[in-house]
């Protein structure tokens, strides 16, 4: 029996893939999973850009400087003692200020900006008079701050909005879509247990989703990574636990899917206007760092955050309401995450075997 | 296992709309016809008989499995729907295939299987087209093709000869009467009355939810005592006919044949008045034919219904 089933749900997933990866009203899902793509390409063309206009500034210096060299510049050393250093600066502006000093009289005092690489960093020089007044380091990339921001696209763009509607748009339609196109029966009328018709559709769903949803982030880890120089690269993925980020990522998404895909199934069943629960669901796992610990707990994002491998630092100055937003204030453990979303994904598919056990055919009141 | 398929006090509501009322039906193998007007309850009939919608109330079984089943089920019944609606992008036969396979079949013996259901609503040469450009009539071929490709032993189909032209209609008449010779339920819902009459074995008649009789047509019609039997009878002459049996107390009324070879007349206990004919053919008048005027599915119809929206 069980062979059967299985036989039947492969023929319901070739079925339901067809048209679920070549559905027009489903082309918006693509758009929303390129999105955070292009995003990170931006984000590695400009950088790019910006590492080759460094490197030329650096190439273009009296000497190869190193970052401590930059560091040792401080405030009122002379133009000279810069040079002894640093070497003939590359890029030099200035300009003459003239600042009153009476009533008849000005003074005359020169400006000088000068601008240094190491090839990675940038260094400006603001003097005055031949002194240095202000120095400003700008590093030119910082692996843990990017981190960071692909951590927050990951967590507040790619999870709860891109994979999070995509679900909803893939998974309401499996039964929904079909009621809408009065096509459902073709379905009710095959020899297929309900449930297995079901399961079948949940499965087509969840590899359309993850299909798409795994290769937005993995093209998005190849787009974060672009830019980097090769060492850097390495370094990241061998040594700092890049490749280990990398897969977590790739399963929290395969995650989102299950748990956002069975919620919208059974939406999908119960609700006629995909308003009502894409907003329901929303609000609640927007508000979930709110909520009593036992509430949180159904909750597909509750556990989603405590399996995001980098965790968004919160600034001293961030409000505490946007704080606690941010925050993970009370993380589950990963084993204990990856248990409690497949629990709340079963209980959803356990609604919706007995909601679609329970459907019928009615075309017109729709 | 019944061999019958058993409504027992079945009810249907769409909210505070009533589908079907109080129905009671035990339909044997042939070929059963659903009739009555738009709304009479003959898409639910079909529709409760294959789990499609679930009863209010009561009880359905075909041949002994319950409605709610339909992995058994749907292993010996087979439906033509008059939903017009199809999966998106398939071909005719992908979509006998895509069916098929749906219910376990291996694969190649789907494909087989698919292409003998489209040999046999002669559709060979569409079955590659999208689904999406046929005409309303091949739309009508592939669903019945859909419906027949499992061989089932009970064959649900509502309004089947929608949209098909004659000679189409012609064979796939002949299609449902052989298999019915081969012992399958078949159950057509139509509101064409002379083809019921033509291809039913018994018929059921719908109005507002409510089943108003079943049976053979000629049992039902012998049920309706309100309405006298018509018998039409054909001789040489009529008049001296009508006036002998006007004697009989069976006669109530008798008119002459527009081609003035035969006698219309209306009796209300048809088996005496036979009788009587009988005693009237020994004494010399010669008499062609006796036939009932009025135990066909029209004037059934007719009598118990009305005669909205009839096709006749």
């Amino acid at each position: 029996m069980t062979r059967l089933w299985w036989t039947q749900v492969k023929a319901v997933i070739r079925l339901e893939l067809k048209k679920t990866f070549f559905a027009k009203r489903g082309l918006w899902i693509y758009a929303v999973a390129a999105l955070p793509v292009l995003l990170f390409i931006a984000y590695a063309v400009a950088m790019s850009h910006e590492q080759h206009r460094t490197t030329e500034i650096a190439r273009d210096g009296e000497r190869r400087l190193a970052y401590q060299d930059l560091l040792a510049i401080k405030p009122g050393m002379t133009k000279q003692e810069v040079a002894a250093i640093l070497g003939k600066p590359p890029l030099v502006f200035h300009w003459t200020e003239r600042r009153p000093t009476g009533p008849n009289s000005t003074e005359e005092i020169l400006h000088e900006d000068l601008h240094y690489s190491d090839g990675q960093n940038d260094l400006y020089l603001g003097l005055a008079n031949g002194k240095v007044q202000s120095i400003n380091i700008h590093e030119g990339y910082n692996l843990g701050e990017d981190a960071i921001m692909f951590a927050g696209v990951f967590q507040f763009f790619f999870l709860r909005l891109a994979i999070f509607f995509g679900c909803l748009g893939i998974f309401m339609n499996l039964f929904r879509g079909e009621v809408l196109d009065r096509s459902l029966h073709f379905y009710f009328l095959a020899p297929i247990r309900r449930e297995v018709l079901m399961a079948g559709k949940f499965l087509a769903g969840l590899l359309a989703t993850c299909t798409i949803f795994v290769t937005s982030e993995l093209l998005q880890t190849i787009a974060f990574l672009w830019h980097f120089n090769p060492q850097t690269r390495d370094l990241y993925l061998y040594h700092n636990h890049g490749l280990e980020h990398a897969a977590v990522y790739v399963g929290v998404t395969f995650l989102a899917c299950i748990g956002y895909g069975a919620f919208f199934l059974v939406a999908g069943m119960l609700f006629r206007n995909p308003i009502i629960p894409a907003a329901a669901v929303l609000i609640w796992e927007g508000i979930n760092p709110f909520l009593p610990a036992l509430l949180k707990q159904f909750s597909v994002i509750y556990y989603l955050k405590s399996l995001c491998p980098v965790e968004i630092p919160v600034s001293p100055g961030t409000p505490g309401l946007f704080a606690l937003f941010i925050s993970n204030a009370d993380p589950v453990s990963p084993p204990l995450a990856i248990v409690g979303i497949l629990v709340v994904a079963l209980l959803a598919l356990f609604v919706s075997s007995v909601q679609v056990r329970r459907m019928e055919i009615n075309y017109t009141s729709e | 296992m019944s061999d019958r398929i058993i409504f027992e006090d079945v009810s249907k509501f769409y909210g505070e709309i009533l589908g079907v009322n109080r129905v009671n039906l035990s339909i044997p193998p042939g070929i059963t016809s659903l009739v009555g007007p738009n709304g009479s309850g003959k898409t639910t009939l079909m529709n409760l008989m294959t789990g499609l919608v679930k009863p209010s109330r009561g009880r359905i079984e075909v041949l002994g499995y319950p409605t709610d089943d339909p992995e058994n089920l749907f292993k010996f019944v087979g439906y033509s729907t008059q939903f017009d609606a199809f999966p998106k992008g398939l071909t005719g036969f992908q979509f006998i295939y895509s069916y098929l396979c749906l219910s376990g079949m291996p694969l190649q013996d789907a494909e087989r299987t698919a292409w003998q259901a489209i040999e046999r609503v002669n559709m060979v040469d569409a079955a590659s087209r999208k689904v999406a450009a046929y005409s309303k009539g091949m739309r009508q071929r592939i669903r019945l093709a859909q419906a027949l490709a499992h061989n089932p032993k009970v064959l649900v189909l509502d309004e089947p000869l929608n949209g098909l032209d004659p000679l189409a209609r012609s064979e796939m008449i002949a299609l449902f009467r052989a298999s019915a010779t081969e012992g399958c339920y078949v159950i057509i819902s139509s509101h064409i009355l002379h083809e019921v009459d033509v291809i039913s074995d018994q018929v059921i008649l719908l109005s507002n939810g409510y089943v108003v009789a079943e049976g053979q047509i000629q049992t039902v019609r012998s049920e309706i005592q309100e309405h006298p039997t018509q018998i039409l009878i054909r001789c040489d002459r009529p008049r001296e006919l009508a006036a002998k049996l006007f004697e009989s107390e069976y006669t109530i009324e008798a008119s002459i044949h527009n081609d003035g070879r035969g006698l219309l007349l209306k009796t209300r206990d048809a088996d005496r008045f036979y009788l009587a004919m009988n005693q009237l053919a020994l004494n010399g008048l010669q008499i062609e034919s006796i036939a009932p005027a009025d135990d066909d599915v029209l004037s059934v119809y007719e009598y118990l219904i009305g005669n909205e929206e009839v096709v006749r």
